[in-house]
């Protein structure tokens, strides 16, 4: 079993980058959104070296298809499956390696995979910082349509919807349980099982960051170590508009950056994912800078 | 042609590929079509007959219902191939059923789930399992489930198998 604790200083990074936009629909004119190219745009803004990155892992894009696969109402569901076990792979080597793994999205739906390599080593915990549960799943939602894995990465790692992405190599059951979960700024209003702990985005712009990351990790068992999950679509739509489903209220970049530092002065970080920028949606680049900003001194844990 | 049958699992995935390689050989069914209360509508006797196939990467089976023994008309006997391919890329059996009776073909994913061995489809208003339970060596039960709509998981057919032979 790997090493997580890091009460004796931070672990060295190791920068998995996932282009893919696989959970996401097809844009307006139906093809594959931007998403995907979002870590080349990080890492060209200097994330990994402002990160201090001691490895950077690049996987390969995945064919997208907006139409249905056989035998699956998520789309892109297949797909899916086999590109995230190769993330497996690439989480469990950087952790088994004694790195920090940062995964940069790309879509929600690489929690699976992230979710997956880390178990390969521990029982988990999720922070799940998100303006959106990322709850739908067969029963709550009419499939009819096809779904959008990114809008269920959170019930698809609590074993809630189709096999294919709830099963998981070396596992009988979900990828994390439950009471080992933390949703932190939701501005949706929709409940969740009662063993989840919810801090809705209007609760935790009250209570501030320092509270709101106490109470998140006071909630998780303190044997389990914690990954963390960054939909971008947290901060406020005035202040990153370039993302998949922009909302108000959120967060600003320096309330996400005392969040993150927070978390991670616990000790308890194994990897980090930050998803779901798009730069397709942002053509003068005016975001990767502060948003390579905010996650850099965030990850090391530099309060804003 | 008879290089679609093999005799063993291919040595680079056997382990995986033991999991339907298990049925192997020829099984006598009672297969019982339920009511939407779960009461018996109607029972059948058939017969399931597995084999490795494709130099030991699938397993094919074919499904008979009723039993060549047993005399009906040739449009009411299917006679349905099954074929199921360990995909060590998404660790996951991927399955298809080809009807000669009607115009179904059935995609369907599959894997161990606990003791049992669980198939699995989504379509628009269903989701759909087949799962093989009660495993024995010479014999085993299954069963189809349905969730239609959000609704409750409904059984809508079961197998009882006996081993008749074994290859």
């Amino acid at each position: 079993m790997a090493n997580h604790d890091q009460t004796n200083g931070l672990l060295p990074v190791e920068v998995i980058c996932v282009p893919w936009s696989l959970g996401l629909r097809p844009d307006a004119g139906g093809a594959e959104p931007g998403t995907w190219s979002a870590p080349r745009a990080l890492c060209e803004a200097g994330l990994g070296r402002r990160l201090g990155a001691v490895a950077v892992t690049e996987l390969p894009h995945p064919p997208y298809q907006a139409e249905a696969q056989p035998g699956t109402r998520v789309r892109n569901g297949v797909t899916l499956r086999e590109h995230s076990l190769l993330l497996v792979d690439a989480v469990s080597d950087a952790i088994a390696g004694g790195r920090l793994p940062v995964v940069l999205g790309g879509d929600c739906s690489l929690l699976l995979g992230c979710l997956g390599g880390a178990r390969r080593h521990h029982e988990i915990a999720l922070v799940h910082i998100d303006g959106h549960p990322d709850f739908t799943h067969p029963g709550n939602h009419d499939f009819a349509t096809l779904g959008a894995a990114a809008g269920m990465d959170l019930a698809l790692a609590t074993g809630r919807g189709e096999l294919i992405l709830t099963r998981w190599p070396g596992l009988d059951g979900p990828l994390v349980e439950d009471r080992h979960v933390v949703q932190l700024g939701d501005r949706t209003g929709q409940a969740l099982p009662p063993g989840l702990l919810v801090i809705g985005i209007d609760e935790m712009l009250a209570m501030g960051m320092d509270a709101a990351a106490r109470r998140a990790v006071e909630h998780l068992r303190a044997t389990h170590p914690i990954w963390v999950h960054v939909d971008l679509d947290v901060l406020d739509a005035a202040i990153l508009p370039s993302v998949d489903t922009p909302g108000t209220p959120g967060l600003t970049f320096e309330e996400l950056t005392r969040l993150l530092s927070r978390l991670r002065q616990t000790g308890r970080i194994l990897g980090v994912d930050v998803t779901i920028y798009n730069p397709h949606l942002d053509p003068d680049s005016a975001h990767p800078s502060p948003i390579v900003g905010c996650v850099a001194a965030g990850l090391q844990g530099e309060l804003a | 042609m008879t290089s679609i049958l093999s005799h063993a699992p291919d040595t680079r995935h056997a382990a995986d590929l033991r999991l339907f390689g298990q049925f192997t050989g020829a099984w006598q069914t009672r297969v019982t079509y339920l009511r939407p209360d779960g009461s018996p509508a109607r029972h059948i006797t058939g017969e399931w007959e597995f084999s490795y196939a494709l130099d030991g990467r699938a397993v094919v089976d074919v499904w008979r219902v009723p039993a060549g023994t047993i005399p009906c008309a040739d449009t009411q006997r299917e006679v349905g191939l099954c074929v199921r391919i360990w995909d060590p890329r998404l660790r996951l059996w991927r399955f298809t059923f080809h009807s000669t009776a009607t115009t179904t073909v059935i995609h369907m994913y599959a894997r161990q789930v606990g003791p049992d061995i669980v198939l699995e489809r989504a379509e628009a208003d269903r989701i759909e399992r087949w799962v093989f339970h009660d495993l024995q060596p010479a014999t085993f039960s299954w069963r189809n489930e349905i969730s239609r709509n959000h609704g409750p998981w409904r059984t809508v057919q079961t197998v009882r198998a006996q081993r008749t032979a074994k290859t």
